[in-house]
């Protein structure tokens, strides 16, 4: 007679592991077999799922369920896929749960789960759920169960079921078929609504400023902004997402998906207006740029993708992070490099630089003298040229207003109006370029913005002469070019013609000071 | 008693000169403790052999003088290319001796100064604005014509634009250091201060290797106000050293001029505070040459109307630059003549490329012309 056999009991559930962006799904294993209490992780988990141990086992028995007193091992599979977050609670719990033979196996497959446990079983808001129902949706399974409070996005995703639940009780009770969820009480984000507070009719006088953002709106350029404290750079800068274009649902739905990855939903829905990201300038390349250890979080330039990541004080900012801002103005990405493998975060966004003139703020404004040294001042702007402001195609010096100025200003338009210019621009980039992989006109290699202007020849002598008199340099040319090709875009010109180049040209870079031009 | 008290021979015996050279090294001898010396003493030897005796000046500057040797000092001057000239020689300028305090003796580089007359000086701020120091360029440049020598302090800003508007003319300008004749201060304007030692002179009261310090530079004014026939302010905030110029200039009979600017900027203040006080206001190098006595057949007009390149301006330009009467941003602009925002700028762009405006920090303003400039 051989020993007594013990029951041996196993139970799966699936899980989600957010990689970056993407949700990839993952069998949540667990197995309850003889040995001494324990409980037992393996298939790699990063450190926030090896955090889970401490949560689960607290969780189940608050919520009314046996923590079996076996020794538990829990696989997470396949092994290679990086999991970490606390999205984990939630499965491991029920797979041990399952395991243990107090909730019925047959409807865990059709489910994808994920949620942090708080230790009375609670389930709590929990970052990257959108991925986590995206990648359910994408394996082919019918629903995702999910904390209550993280409703909202889940339900973006179409053709899913979603149960939102309170704590691991009712996930326990859903399972059993003793609780149902109750309909969805998230309200609906109103389709397309604005609900920016902030508006362009709220500026006084800076016509160029507007002008100029509108430019930078309609072709997709960067701008810098220089002038004195006080002067509304900031305030400007907050109004460029009101006359971008409006997103498309598939854009609102990745700037969603990122934003609930980096946990800053707050519970919402649909992220329907373009993000503004104004990141204090002693930030670190790994919040500007994405990474940690870890969970990979979004940095703050992949949170402005579909809108606009702000600098202020752009010299203030740390040359590192700066320099990491170089591939997503080239190609819209991120690439957050770790030795488990490389992992991807959208970044296309309007970048806005903001700068005082010089380090006390006041060269050129009109009733307080700079008094700033030489040597410091070249300095400072040495700081504001070079590689990464090359990419800026609009420069545009915003003066500290006087009180006779601003008085004899008109109220500016309505953003609506100012939007509506820039989609019809945006209209017709994309029509001109469509035989091409670029869609804005800022994204243009010089090469073809030659070709695209289509200059006619009073622009091109125009654009001759200009190189000579106020020495253009290769770049400032083709900078200007792109530029004066989005104007004649907002004027509905097919060719560019010499008012377009001259007005580009007033958003060239500052030269460099009348003083420090002079050479002997 | 006259400063025109300066002993006949005081450096006319053979080792006067080397003595001399140790003299001016000699930090508690200010010049007019030195002429009191040498009215008793008569002679550069003897004034140095009573400080190393100890019976004149500190006693750290009589240990030091022991320690110089003031023939080897006068060598390695002329390797240099400078040289020393002491009072009552011939290059030594007599207008220096108007002064309180005249120095004892000059390290120059360059041409002999008696060749560089007449001369007169343009002074005013470091942080000059754009348009001050344009102004002084012109002013350099018109007196540079009618073969004037420009005096100023190779300072950064107006000094430097004066000097620059009468080196680019063709003119002679004369270079008066706060610090060693072979110290390049400010170090920017080191390529600067070459240019003007080709074609006139450099000068100091200080030996060679004395580092430049703010309080030498108050003293060196004295020197450019004495050099010169008059004196003509720019640009100078409230507490600038071009008021200090300007009253030694009272002091020893010169004129001075001054050139007006907007009373909202602070750098009005000095030229505006002379004016007040009775400096005669010029508007531009046509009145300077005028009241100097001048041939004024060259100079040019101040501001540009009926100047040949705006007149040839039409259409937006035309009504733009007309409606330029202040720094401006585009907004008024366009308020002002009714047309549209791009319009007002394309038409700023075409006039900044014919250099007749200037853009500053979002405002755009005239530009002073010159005459046959295309």
């Amino acid at each position: 007679m051989g020993e007594p056999t013990l029951r041996v009991v196993y139970g799966r559930v699936f899980g989600v592991a957010v990689v970056g962006v993407h949700g990839c799904l993952i069998n949540v294993e667990a197995h309850v077999g003889r040995g001494l209490p324990a409980l037992t992780l393996s298939g790699l988990p990063g450190a926030g799922v090896q955090d889970a141990r401490e949560r689960v086992r607290p969780a189940v028995e608050s919520s009314g369920l046996e923590w079996p007193l076996r020794r538990v091992v829990v696989n997470l599979s396949p092994a290679g896929v990086r999991k970490d977050g606390p999205g984990f609670d939630l499965p491991i719990a029920l797979g041990v749960v399952a395991a243990s033979g107090q909730v019925p196996g047959r409807h865990l497959s059709r489910y994808a789960f994920a949620g942090e446990l708080s230790l009375k079983g609670e389930l709590v808001a929990t970052a990257g759920i959108l991925a986590v129902a995206i990648a359910a949706a994408q394996g082919g399974l019918q629903g995702v169960v999910v904390p209550e409070a993280n409703l909202a996005e889940a339900e973006l995703v179409e053709g899913l079921q979603v149960v939102a639940a309170p704590s691991l009780a009712a996930v326990v009770d859903f399972l059993r078929g003793e609780w149902v969820p109750e309909p969805s009480r998230a309200p609906r984000a109103p389709p397309d609504d604005r609900s920016s507070t902030v508006d362009f009719s709220e500026v006084r006088g800076q016509g160029v400023a507007r002008r100029a953002l509108e430019i930078a709106a309609a072709g997709g350029h960067n701008a810098l902004l220089i002038g004195p404290p006080g002067a509304g750079k900031t305030m400007l800068a907050r109004r460029l997402p009101s006359i971008l274009p409006t997103m498309t649902r598939q854009e609102a739905l990745e700037v969603t998906r990122l934003h609930s990855v980096a946990g800053i939903l707050a519970g919402g829905g649909l992220v329907d207006s373009r993000p503004f990201r104004a990141p204090h300038h002693t930030i670190s390349p790994a919040g500007l740029l994405g990474g940690g250890s870890g969970f990979l979080r979004p940095g703050e330039a992949s949170l402005a993708h579909q809108g606009v990541l702000f600098l202020d004080e752009f010299t203030e900012f740390r040359r590192d992070a700066v320099e990491g801002l170089r591939q997503p103005l080239e190609d819209g990405r991120i690439v957050v490099a770790r030795a488990s493998g490389a992992v991807e975060f959208p970044a296309r966004f309007a970048l806005v630089a903001a700068s005082n003139p010089c380090p006390c703020g006041f060269d050129g404004d009109l009733r307080r003298n700079c008094r700033c040294l030489p040597n410091r001042l070249d300095a400072y702007r040495q700081r504001l040229s070079g590689p990464m402001l090359d990419r800026v195609d609009i420069q545009l010096p915003v003066p500290r207003l006087t009180r006779a100025e601003l008085l004899g200003s008109d109220p500016g338009e309505a953003s609506s109006i100012i939007r509506a210019r820039v989609e019809d621009a945006r209209d017709r980039q994309r029509a001109r370029m469509a035989s091409s992989s670029w869609r804005c006109n800022a994204h243009m290699p010089g090469a073809m913005a030659r070709r695209e202007a289509r200059l006619t020849d009073r622009a091109e002598a125009l654009l001759s002469a200009a190189v000579e008199s106020l020495t253009l340099t290769g770049r400032s040319f083709d900078r200007a070019l792109k530029v004066a090709r989005t104007i004649a875009d907002l004027a509905g010109r097919e060719r560019v013609e010499a008012e377009h180049i001259a007005e580009a040209l007033s958003y060239r870079a500052a030269s460099p000071s009348w003083e420090v031009a002079q050479v002997g | 008693m006259p400063a025109r008290g300066w002993p006949k021979a005081f450096a006319s015996a053979p080792g006067d000169r080397e003595a001399l050279a140790v003299l001016l090294s000699l930090v508690s001898l200010t010049p007019r403790r030195l002429l009191e010396a040498a009215r008793g003493r008569g002679s550069a030897s003897a004034c140095l052999r009573a400080v190393r005796a100890g019976r004149l000046g500190s006693d750290g500057d009589r240990a030091y003088s022991q320690k110089l040797d003031g023939a080897a000092m006068l060598a390695k001057l002329s390797s240099t290319g400078a040289r020393l000239v002491a009072v009552h020689e011939g290059e030594y300028p007599g207008e220096l001796l108007d002064l309180f305090d005249p120095p004892a003796g000059l390290f120059v580089r360059g041409l002999p100064l008696g060749r560089l007359q007449p001369r007169v000086a343009i002074v005013g701020a470091r942080n000059c604005s754009p348009g001050g120091g344009e102004i002084a360029s012109l002013l350099g440049a018109a007196l540079a014509r009618a073969r004037v020598c420009v005096v100023s302090g190779g300072a950064r800003g107006i000094d430097a634009a004066a000097h620059r508007g009468a080196l680019d003319e063709g003119g002679a300008s004369v270079g008066v250091l706060g610090c060693g004749i072979d110290v390049a201060y400010p170090r920017q304007n080191r390529r600067l201060l070459e240019r003007i030692v080709e074609s006139g002179a450099l000068v100091s009261e200080y030996p060679p290797g004395v580092r430049a310090e703010p309080f030498r530079f108050p003293a060196r004014n004295r020197i450019v106000a004495a050099l010169a026939k008059a004196v003509v302010v720019v640009e100078g905030a409230a507490g600038s050293g071009s008021m200090i110029t300007s009253d030694h200039a009272l002091d020893v009979g010169r004129d001075v001029f001054a050139v007006p600017s907007a009373v909202t900027s602070p750098l009005s203040w000095a030229p505006h505070t002379l004016i007040r006080d009775g400096a005669t206001l010029i508007r531009g190098p046509e009145d300077l040459l005028v009241d100097l006595g001048l041939e004024a057949a060259d100079a040019e007009a101040w501001c540009a109307e009926g100047h040949p390149t705006a007149a040839g301006l039409a259409g937006a330009e035309r009504q733009v630059w007309e409606a330029l009467t202040a720094a401006s941003p585009p907004d008024s602009l366009a308020r002002r003549t009714g047309l549209a925002l791009p319009e007002v700028v394309s038409a700023l762009v075409g006039l900044e490329m014919r250099s007749l405006v200037r853009h500053l920090g979002g405002r755009y303003e005239r530009r002073a012309q010159k005459r046959g400039s295309s």
